[in-house]
């Protein structure tokens, strides 16, 4: 199967660079972006070919492609990738505003290609674990999750995220999705009320989008849930962030780290200091395989259009709440499986 | 210095092992139950009335239901007797206001027993803010994740009606500690279990901060773990840095035994965490110290007595907190956003 990397602009593609050739019967054609100097020098330390714009990429016909730009030009890659035929797994958030969303959807059913959002935390093992608990009822009826999916400001890394215009937002937009999509997926509900606080205490002289954010939800089973979406790990953390929850309900607790599993090295080598090696699993390469597999069967993908969807409509919900001060109904929505 | 308790359950003896460090003398127990046994331990007299403890003691120190605050307060005060009263200071405003113009209109002390301030892990944490080691504040997260307290006679913890609940009783705690570190709150949102299911065996509660520094918090507060099971934390960032700290990760004694032959006996199918051998009463977030913070806070309670110095805690803090609580339980009544 031949696959493509649309855009370097995301953070995760060197990571789908990395992981995708280690995947069977998976043929990496190379990568298309539009920043000459970012992509040679990838080009160059990878040796996976830089194939130029998008659409010289697709003129190669590759079977699926993962779209990794910048949040506002999703919409656009996924078009052309959906007209080219490739299916298409797409960084989250799927897009900045609903029309955008709405549009890709449109395109890839028009053209018979399948849409799959990139939530890799779904494929985690803690969080598969807590999920069959839930489903099995081992904590008794569910009071409320308390989840924290903290970063550092990721502007080091790629400038574009503290972009209004390219990203859409800050850390709201960032962050708030992956625990979003666990709560609704964890719960098999639909997140019905949202209520944010959002600010920029973090970096208030150097950029203009929203640092911080903590949301309060309810789903439509009843539980209430919060989401820690802040940028507020400083560079010297040990790691980029983090993510943990916990549920507690009528049994007790659980709590998961998901990322725990990791060393501590103190080096002057390291590129922090401390700093925290991973030596657990990369839920990445699962959901990389998931859709793989998903392409190769023509069978729907395991996370969809509408969960990519529904977990942006609630990160604009939080900026809705924050500029009304007041809790935002989300109504019309169906339950996931 | 002598001193009265009032009330013999979870609290009363604690405060009663914190006096015995200080240099005051306990010399009565007033408690509808358990009174005699603490008494006895301490070589105090027992009391069959509330006013003849009073006579008996220059401090009265209140560890009774949240209810009986106001009443037994204006009591003291009238009576010319300095008061310790556990938090809560009361279920209102009003009644909060009135205990501290009470204790001022007769000259004597009010101290409201705020301990979480004296524990050693909040106190550095607050130095190291406001020494600025993190900059401006910008997203507190603090959690109290506890058991419901348990009381074979009595549980007054689980009327809202004398206690006002986990959010009032447990989580004022971290409200105040809050509010020491970023400043007075502009508004505030909540959820629990209980708001949504009045039934729930358990409760649990997210209450989302904002204050007018523009930093916001995220307070958990739990009472659903096992009996025993006491977790504390808190991730306090700023614009120039971060502090980190939970109870799971600091324990510098933990234990890993073979059940008991009594507990494997009593609780053949469950962990020692979850059977512990004392859980009765409310739970204690204590870990070992050179000075637990409840004797810390007696002591400090001693020495403003004697030498008329101020508390760390004032009344009016208390108030404060007190404050945020009542506004998260309106929250959690209406379904929405209050503001201060």
């Amino acid at each position: 199967m031949k696959v493509g990397i649309l855009s370097l602009a995301h953070v995760h593609a060197d990571g789908y660079l990395a992981l995708l050739p280690e995947l069977p019967d998976v043929r990496l054609i190379g990568f298309s972006d539009d920043d000459t100097e970012r992509a040679q020098a990838t080009a160059a330390r990878t040796d996976i070919p830089w194939l130029g714009s998008d659409a010289a990429l697709l003129a190669e016909r590759p079977d699926a492609v993962i779209i990794c730009s910048e949040n506002a030009k999703h919409r656009a890659a996924v078009e052309q990738a959906a007209a080219a035929g490739a299916h298409v797994l797409c960084e989250k958030p799927i897009a900045t505003t609903l029309a955008d969303a709405l549009s890709m959807r449109e395109a890839c059913e028009r053209h018979g290609v399948s849409f799959m959002t990139a939530f890799p935390m779904r494929f985690d093992a803690s969080l598969q674990a807590l999920k069959a608990m839930l489903k099995q009822g081992e904590l008794g009826r569910v009071y409320g999750i308390n989840g924290i999916n903290h970063a550092e400001c990721p502007s080091r890394h790629r400038a574009w995220f503290v972009d209004p215009e390219l990203a859409g937002g800050g850390a709201v937009m960032d962050h708030i999705v992956h625990l979003a999509d666990l709560y609704r997926w964890l719960l098999a509900s639909e997140i019905t009320a949202v209520y944010a606080e959002v600010g920029n205490p973090f970096l208030p002289e150097s950029v203009a989008v929203d640092t911080a954010c903590l949301a309060s939800v309810t789903l439509s089973n009843g539980v209430f849930a919060s989401i820690d979406a802040s940028w507020s790990r400083p560079s010297s953390y040990p790691r980029w962030g983090q993510l943990k929850l916990e549920v507690v309900g009528e049994r007790g607790a659980v709590a998961i780290d998901a990322f725990a599993q990791h060393l501590t090295l103190y080096s002057p080598h390291a590129s922090r200091q401390p700093s925290w090696v991973n030596w657990g699993g990369n839920p990445n390469r699962a959901m990389l395989a998931a859709f793989i597999a998903s392409v190769r069967l023509g069978a729907p993908p395991p996370v969809t259009w509408q969960d990519g969807y529904q977990a942006l409509r609630v990160a604009l919900a939080c900026y809705a709440s924050q500029a009304g001060g007041a809790v935002v109904p989300l109504g019309g929505l169906t339950a996931v499986g | 210095m002598r001193v009265g308790i009032v009330g013999a359950g979870t609290m009363g003896v604690m405060h009663a092992a914190a006096w015995a460090q200080t240099g005051a003398k306990l010399v009565g127990v007033y408690s509808l139950r358990d009174g005699p046994e603490l008494a006895h331990r301490y070589s105090a007299k027992v009391f069959e009335r509330y006013d003849e403890l009073l006579k008996a003691v220059d401090v009265v120190d209140l560890c009774v239901p949240t209810n009986l605050h106001p009443a037994m307060t204006a009591q003291a005060a009238e009576a010319g007797k300095h008061v310790v009263c556990e938090k809560p200071p009361a279920l209102t405003m009003a009644e909060g206001e009135a205990m501290i113009a009470t204790c001022e209109r007769a000259g004597v002390r009010l101290f409201i027993a705020m301990v979480v301030r004296f524990f050693p892990q909040y106190r550095a944490a607050q130095q190291l803010v406001a020494a600025g080691q993190l900059g401006a504040l910008g997203v507190l997260r603090l959690r109290r994740a506890a058991y419901q307290p348990r009381k074979e006679v009595d549980n007054w913890f689980l009327d809202e009606a004398r206690s006002g609940g986990m959010v009032v009783d447990m989580m004022i705690h971290d409200f105040d500690y809050a509010r020491w570190l970023a400043g007075p709150v502009i508004r505030v949102y909540a959820q629990s279990a209980r708001a949504l299911a009045p039934d729930s065996s358990g409760d649990y509660a997210l209450v989302t901060l904002r204050f007018a520094s523009g930093a916001m918090a995220i307070v958990e507060g739990a009472w659903a773990n096992p009996p025993g099971v006491f977790r504390t934390g808190f991730d306090l960032a700023g614009s120039e840095g971060l502090i980190e700290w939970s109870s799971d990760d600091t324990a510098t004694i933990r234990t890993f035994l073979q059940p008991s032959a009594a507990q494997a006996a009593a609780c053949p199918e469950r962990s020692e965490a979850a059977c512990p051998e004392r859980s009765e009463g409310a739970g204690l977030p204590l870990a070992p110290l050179p000075e637990d913070p409840y004797t810390s806070q007696l002591k400090h309670v001693y020495r403003a007595i004697k030498t008329g110095e101020p508390f760390a805690v004032t009344p009016q803090d208390s108030l404060e907190a007190l404050r945020i609580a009542l506004a998260a339980r309106e929250s959690l009544q209406t379904g929405l956003v209050v503001t201060l």
